[in-house]
């Protein structure tokens, strides 16, 4: 099936303005998915860190939400052991009129502001309101160990 | 090389008009200025070297904020009638004060060496009688204000009891400043003559060019899309400013000609103006190009001018060590030439010359990024193609992919905006056909699966 145009728009806007901090490159043989990079914000415990994220583009996109899986090790409460993420605009509130730029960079604000009330990963849920700074602790060696630029 | 030969040299092959060069800065002018006020100081025994210590002890104080110990200092005063005196009389009054001592007739500083306090007394009292350029400042009654300083609301100057205040007395100063004050004022004047100037061109242009894009008329129907690709490039190549998120700044002259080399080229390799037939299309495209060329010109003509200020003024306190370098920029706006020009014209150009032409990224759907064909608006205002409505529809989405308010749900046929499609149909209409059949193939495959194909075939 042809691309359709949107993809071919979104793609070219992502070559041509790169949002800072965030990379996303399709696969030549296939133009829905994409090797994602996301850089840790400064002042999280992920700072330094580069994320290596898989996005995908399913048939009825933009209809359908982006699938999108953090493929680095990441120790954070929304997203589980196997890099999924605990997104609402990746679930439910998505929209048609997001894009793939606009949902990476809110992965990036996830990474800034975790959310232990809505968790994915449980047992790090639990940590993270127990004992804060434990944890926080544990998200920046693991960043160190895992998320190497 | 020296800058003024560079300057010089600049100002003459770059091709800049005449009336242009010779509101220039006359930077050899305000250099001999220079020389003749060193040999003015030099003469008071005020070498660089002993100013420099002067005023530098002057610093300390300032920052010690003891400034009743202050042995002299500099002032530009009078800049304030800049903006309204603009016939030409000098408002600039530079002032070299030395502060004596008036029951020792001593000078205020221990750092002078004999010779040049000697002179400088002398001064004192010779001005003093012949009573030229000094300034006389009433005594302080000591019980009141003991040992403090107040600022003379007339002149920004400061009483100091027991001390008569000096004015050190130069010519070539007020010189200098008044000449280079007059010269951006100049400057400032030919930049209001050129916006004019240019205004008068873009509009003209501009109805040219809604006259050779109108799409009523049959002969404009292949100009129009060639006219648009032009413009979009022109757009998209942000000659003079940044556009995108990440940059949105105004270029330098070098940058910004590169990419004006570069929007042209791109112009040429699309065959754009080979597709031009007639001659009134030419011409409407090399004034557009020329005003371009205009507007480059004028940021070189700004960016040499600024930096000719910036180094006569070094130069000034490299041979007085007066260090006016950060203080007079303060007292005078420097006409922003570059800048003001090519804001000024860059909107001109949008609203007269390109808002003839629609582009068509304003009128595209938000969810296929196509054009917003037929357009739907929905009860919240916000407009989308129907063929993806329709999409949303069957997949029971209901709320507004914009607002999120529920108003996809319940939109019909009565959501059409005619107006809106009739406009489209008019400045757009090889996108709308390619964007109807695109969504009759859609439509046909909903009914008929992914083998349906928009031609008809016989077996």
């Amino acid at each position: 099936m042809a691309l359709p145009k949107r993809i071919i728009k979104e793609t070219e806007r992502l070559m041509a303005e790169p949002v800072k901090g965030i990379s996303a490159v399709p696969h030549e043989d296939n133009l829905r998915y994409f090797d994602v990079t996301i850089e840790g914000p400064e002042q999280s415990p992920y700072e330094g860190g580069v994320f290596k994220l898989e996005l995908f583009l399913p048939d009825d996109y933009p209809m359908t939400p982006p699938k999108i899986r953090f493929l680095t090790k990441i120790y954070h409460p929304n997203i589980d052991r196997l890099g999924r993420i605990c997104l609402d605009v990746l679930k439910g509130n998505w929209s048609p009129a997001l894009q793939i730029r606009t949902i990476l960079l809110s992965i990036q604000a996830l990474l800034g502001a975790p959310n232990p009330d809505d968790p994915l990963a449980n047992d790090v849920a639990q940590k993270w309101k127990e004992d804060q700074n434990a944890a926080i602790e544990t998200a920046r060696q693991w960043t160190r160990e895992h998320a190497k630029p | 090389m020296k800058f003024g030969h560079i300057f010089k040299e600049r100002l003459k092959s770059e091709g800049f008009p005449p009336e242009w060069v010779e509101s220039a800065i006359s930077y050899s002018q305000l250099k001999k200025c220079i020389n003749r006020l060193t040999n003015e100081l030099s003469e008071l025994g005020l070498d660089p070297q002993t100013l420099r210590q002067l005023l530098k002890k002057v610093e300390d104080f300032n920052a010690a904020n003891k400034d009743d110990d202050k042995p002299l200092e500099y002032l530009l005063a009078g800049q304030a009638g800049l903006g309204e005196q603009q016939g030409g009389t000098a408002p600039f009054h530079p002032m070299l004060l030395v502060y004596v001592n008036e029951t020792t007739g001593e000078l205020d500083s221990a750092h002078l060496n004999e010779e040049t306090r000697h002179k400088l007394q002398l001064l004192a009292i010779d001005t003093g009688l012949s009573d030229l350029r000094v300034v006389e400042l009433p005594d302080e009654e000591p019980d009141c204000l003991p040992s403090r300083t107040v600022n003379n609301s007339a002149g920004g100057l400061r009483r100091r009891p027991g001390y008569r205040t000096v004015e050190v007395p130069l010519t070539s100063d007020i010189e200098f400043f008044s000449t280079l004050a007059a010269e951006l004022v100049g400057l400032e004047e030919l930049q209001e003559r050129e916006q004019r100037r240019m205004r008068g061109e873009i509009e003209r242009l501009g109805k040219q060019i809604a006259r050779q894009t109108d799409p009523d008329r049959r002969a404009n129907k292949k100009l129009l899309a060639i006219w648009r690709q032009i413009f979009q490039i022109y757009v998209e190549s942000d000659i003079f400013f940044g556009t995108t998120e990440s940059d949105h700044s105004a270029r330098d002259s070098e940058a910004a000609v590169e990419r004006f080399e570069k929007f042209a080229s791109t112009i040429a390799s699309h065959h754009l103006v080979d597709q031009m037939k007639r001659e009134e299309n030419l011409r409407a495209l090399t004034a557009f190009m020329d005003i371009n060329r205009n507007l480059l010109q004028g940021l070189r003509f700004g960016e040499i001018n600024r930096i000719a200020m910036t180094k006569i003024l070094k130069k000034f306190d490299k041979q007085t060590a007066l260090g006016v370098k950060k203080t007079f920029p303060q007292r005078i706006e420097y006409p922003d030439f570059s800048q003001h020009l090519a804001r000024a014209v860059c909107a001109e150009v949008n609203t007269q010359i390109l808002s003839h032409v629609p582009r068509i990224d304003d009128y595209t759907c938000a969810m296929c990024m196509d054009i917003q064909w037929r357009p739907v608006r929905l009860r919240c205002q916000h407009v989308f193609c129907i063929r993806c409505l329709i999409v949303m529809q069957t997949n029971k989405q209901h709320f507004c992919p914009l607002c999120r308010e529920k108003t996809v749900f319940d939109a019909n046929a009565e959501n059409l905006d005619l107006e809106m499609a009739s406009f489209l149909k008019k400045w757009f209409p090889d996108e709308v056909k390619l964007k109807q059949r695109h969504n009759q193939l859609m439509a046909g495959k909903d009914e008929y699966g992914e083998v349906y194909q928009q031609k008809c075939c016989v077996m």
